[in-house]
């Protein structure tokens, strides 16, 4: 990986020292300056955001119990969605790597569908298959399980919208391993599901992982469709927008800035968890 | 015992075709093919990992279609190895194995137990073939199938672990199918050898037997035999001194053995068989034929003066080309002998070599033990790229010159050039510099 990048930078080509030297500076001063400036656009919102409302975030972790609850209520669902986003998505995701059926695009075009819809669309159609008028809706409700407005309906829009980002890092993960290793492992005497539970499991645990922060980030930062869903109890992303319509922008700042240092958490545990060479390339 | 009877399978779109040849129990199979014919695709087969479409598989008398692999009783080595790199050395050994000590003891006597300690990952080619031979044996499988479990041993350890394997799977009265690119591996290991291309096999039977016996110029040419002359049969009358009548016991159609000649070009070789008369391949591995500087009376029915056109010396080996009237004849002995004898390009010297020697391939692949008849060659005549036939000087072409080991092979007999009063030399079997899509390795049966 490091040395694919040190090849990609503007070094001039081997075999050619020097020459088109000028070009190559001038590529590389222009590449630069638009990297920088595509850099700063990206950047200086954030650092601004954190820089402006940080310290005041901060104190109100203290002082604030609504935004405690709302964190805290964020993590919890945030959480949960990812756990049920892995447990029903990695069969899934492992079919889809390695087996080959009939409708296997189809499959894969449908979970790819809750991510190209906007979330409040999606948030509309869940109220719709979830809400109190609707026929699962009412079942569920006379069963004791409120789905609109609870944090039920709020993990139900998380795992819509983030569960094909799962399913699809964790198909990417078990297609990395060679399927040879399974057959090694069957031929050595384990039934399909102890070879899964041997060899193809560990192997893709990282990909795995990596997959299920990528959910639980893209989970805790969903406000369209729990929105729609699930305006009550406030998760984060809706109390930054209900303290800035209600409030306006001094009082959104601390709570917005707190969730952008909070986004820090997954983004750390990514880069750490990042797959290395693939398990399939160390037969 | 590894039995299959018309085994189909298929992976993408290769398919394997009426896959039929018996290893019997505690035997050593080898399969021999080019790169893309099958090998792997057979072994996963019989291991259960590529499902099995027709045909029938019986592993130590069980039927084992539709078995999964785990109820097989099958070790399996890659030719990677395809160790677990989550897991130590050790457990990568005792992985499957139900008496860890018993698989320490073999990773001990393929010696990979020195390696127990280092991570999988740090495992150079060798080391992990090694490791994986040891896990596939700790299992104490009843078949064990290899595929190029040496490639990647340098030539010390590969002979070490080589015997160590043979050892093995007697001790275990396990069964080998395994599959190589070495010639000398196959001879060296195999109680039956399985020549496999295209998904098919060509030819099966004991390693002596197919690499002197091959049922087609094809075959031949891909086992590396240096003469494969293209002519006729004629069988010689009851009369003649070679005649044997068919024994009391023999089946209805066997008329025992005849004396044959058989003309090709300007040589006439003379062998002993049951063939039918009519066009054919005679087939002649090069360490049959001895070379003198001086006409020697011994039993050889084939005797030829010619000149010396070529050497080439692989080590101990010399390779001579004899120009015998024009056609060429490959000759192999030892470099010493080649010394001993002065053998230099322009020598005069004496070809023998003895009837039985000489292996008859007929047009239509009569000699073929399983699958179809194999043939390549002898697509002669209508072309231009101008090879004069050495005896009418007509030139016409041979567009099949080299068949390659992918080319459709189409039954097609020798043709006489135009006008030419002789039967067609194929001269693609000479050992003159010509792009082949496969070297096989020294043939070397007589080491086997």
């Amino acid at each position: 990986m490091t040395g694919a990048a040190g090849r990609i930078g503007w070094a001039p080509p081997p075999g050619r020292p020097g020459g088109g030297g000028e070009a190559h500076r001038a590529a590389s001063i222009i590449a630069g300056l638009c990297g920088s400036l595509f850099l700063l656009f990206l950047v200086a919102p954030i650092a601004r955001l954190v820089a402006t409302g940080g310290a005041a975030g901060v104190g109100k972790l203290v002082s604030d119990a609504e935004l405690r609850s709302a964190l805290w209520l964020t993590a919890v669902t945030a959480t949960t969605a990812m756990c049920v986003g892995a447990l029903g998505g990695t069969p899934l995701a492992y079919l889809l790597a390695r087996r080959d059926f009939r409708g296997r695009a189809v499959v894969a075009a449908v979970l790819d569908l809750p991510l190209l819809i906007p979330h409040p669309v999606a948030g509309i159609a869940l109220l719709l298959m979830l809400g109190r008028e609707s026929v699962v809706g009412g079942v569920l409700l006379r069963a004791g399980i409120r789905v609109a407005g609870s944090p039920v309906g709020i993990v139900c829009a998380m795992v819509f919208v983030s569960a094909p980002l799962f399913i699809s890092a964790a198909r990417e993960a078990f297609a990395r391993v060679d399927p040879r290793f399974e057959s090694v492992a069957r031929t050595l005497g384990d039934p399909a599901w102890r070879a899964f539970r041997r060899v193809t499991l560990p192997l893709s645990m990282r990909g795995l992982i990596a997959a299920a922060v990528v959910m639980w980030a893209r989970a805790v930062s969903e406000f369209g469709a729990i929105v729609i869903l699930t305006y009550n109890p406030k998760v984060a992303s809706v109390l930054s927008y209900d303290r800035f319509t209600s409030f306006g922008l001094t009082e959104a700042l601390p709570v917005a800035a707190v969730l952008t240092i909070l986004a820090l958490v997954p983004l750390i545990a990514l880069r750490a968890l990042r797959p290395d060479r693939g398990a399939g390339m160390d037969a | 015992m590894i039995e299959l009877t018309g085994l189909e399978a298929q992976v993408g779109t290769f398919r394997l075709r009426d896959i039929t040849f018996t290893v019997p129990a505690g035997g050593y199979g080898v399969v021999i093919g080019p790169a893309g014919s099958g090998k792997t695709t057979l072994l996963e087969t019989i291991a259960g990992v590529v499902p099995q479409l027709g045909g029938g598989l019986r592993l130590d008398g069980r039927d084992a279609r539709g078995a999964p692999p785990e109820r097989r009783r099958v070790g399996f080595v890659y030719q990677q190895g395809y160790l677990f790199p989550h897991l130590s050395v050790e457990e990568n050994v005792t992985y499957g194995a139900a008496d860890p000590a018993f698989a320490r003891d073999v990773a001990r006597r393929v010696g990979a137990d020195a390696i127990f300690g280092r991570a999988v990952r740090a495992l150079s080619g060798g080391e992990r073939q090694l490791v994986a031979i040891a896990r596939a044996l700790a299992m104490r499988p009843s078949v064990l199938l290899l595929d190029e479990p040496f490639s990647a041993l340098d030539p010390r350890r590969r002979t070490e672990v080589r015997r160590t394997v043979r050892a093995l799977h007697r001790e275990l009265e396990v069964t080998v199918l395994q599959v190589t690119h070495d010639f000398t591996e196959a001879g060296l290991l195999g109680d039956v050898a399985i020549l496999l291309d295209g998904g098919r096999v060509l030819q099966y039977g004991p390693p002596e037997h197919v690499f002197r016996r091959p049922a087609s110029p094809y075959i031949a040419e891909f086992l590396g035999a240096e003469n494969v002359f293209a002519g006729s049969v004629r069988v010689l009358g009851d009369a003649a001194p070679d005649w044997a009548g068919a024994p009391p016991d023999a089946e209805p159609g066997s008329h025992g053995h005849h004396a044959i000649e058989f003309r090709a070009g300007p040589l006439t070789l003379y062998t002993v068989g049951d063939a039918a008369p009519g066009p054919g391949y005679a087939v002649l591995r090069a360490e049959e034929v001895v070379l003198s500087r001086e006409p020697h009376p011994t039993s050889a029915r084939n005797q030829f003066a010619g000149t010396i056109s070529e050497l080439a010396t692989l080590g101990a080996l010399t390779r001579v080309t004899v120009d015998v009237q024009g056609t060429p004849l490959v000759a192999a002995l030892t470099t010493r002998s080649a010394k001993e004898l002065a053998l230099a390009p322009g020598t005069p010297v004496y070809a023998s070599f003895k009837a039985m020697a000489v292996h008859l391939c007929l047009a239509g692949g009569a000699a073929t033990r399983a699958g179809p008849a194999a043939t390549s060659l002898a697509q002669c005549a209508g072309a231009s790229d101008g090879v004069a036939c050495r005896y009418c000087r007509t030139r016409y072409t041979c567009r099949a010159r080299l068949p390659s080991l992918r080319s459709p092979r189409v039954e097609t007999p020798p043709r006489r050039g135009p006008s030419c009063p002789s039967p067609l030399p194929i001269q693609w079997a000479t050992p003159s510099p010509r792009p082949r899509t496969h070297r096989p390795s020294w043939p070397s049966m007589h080491g086997a």
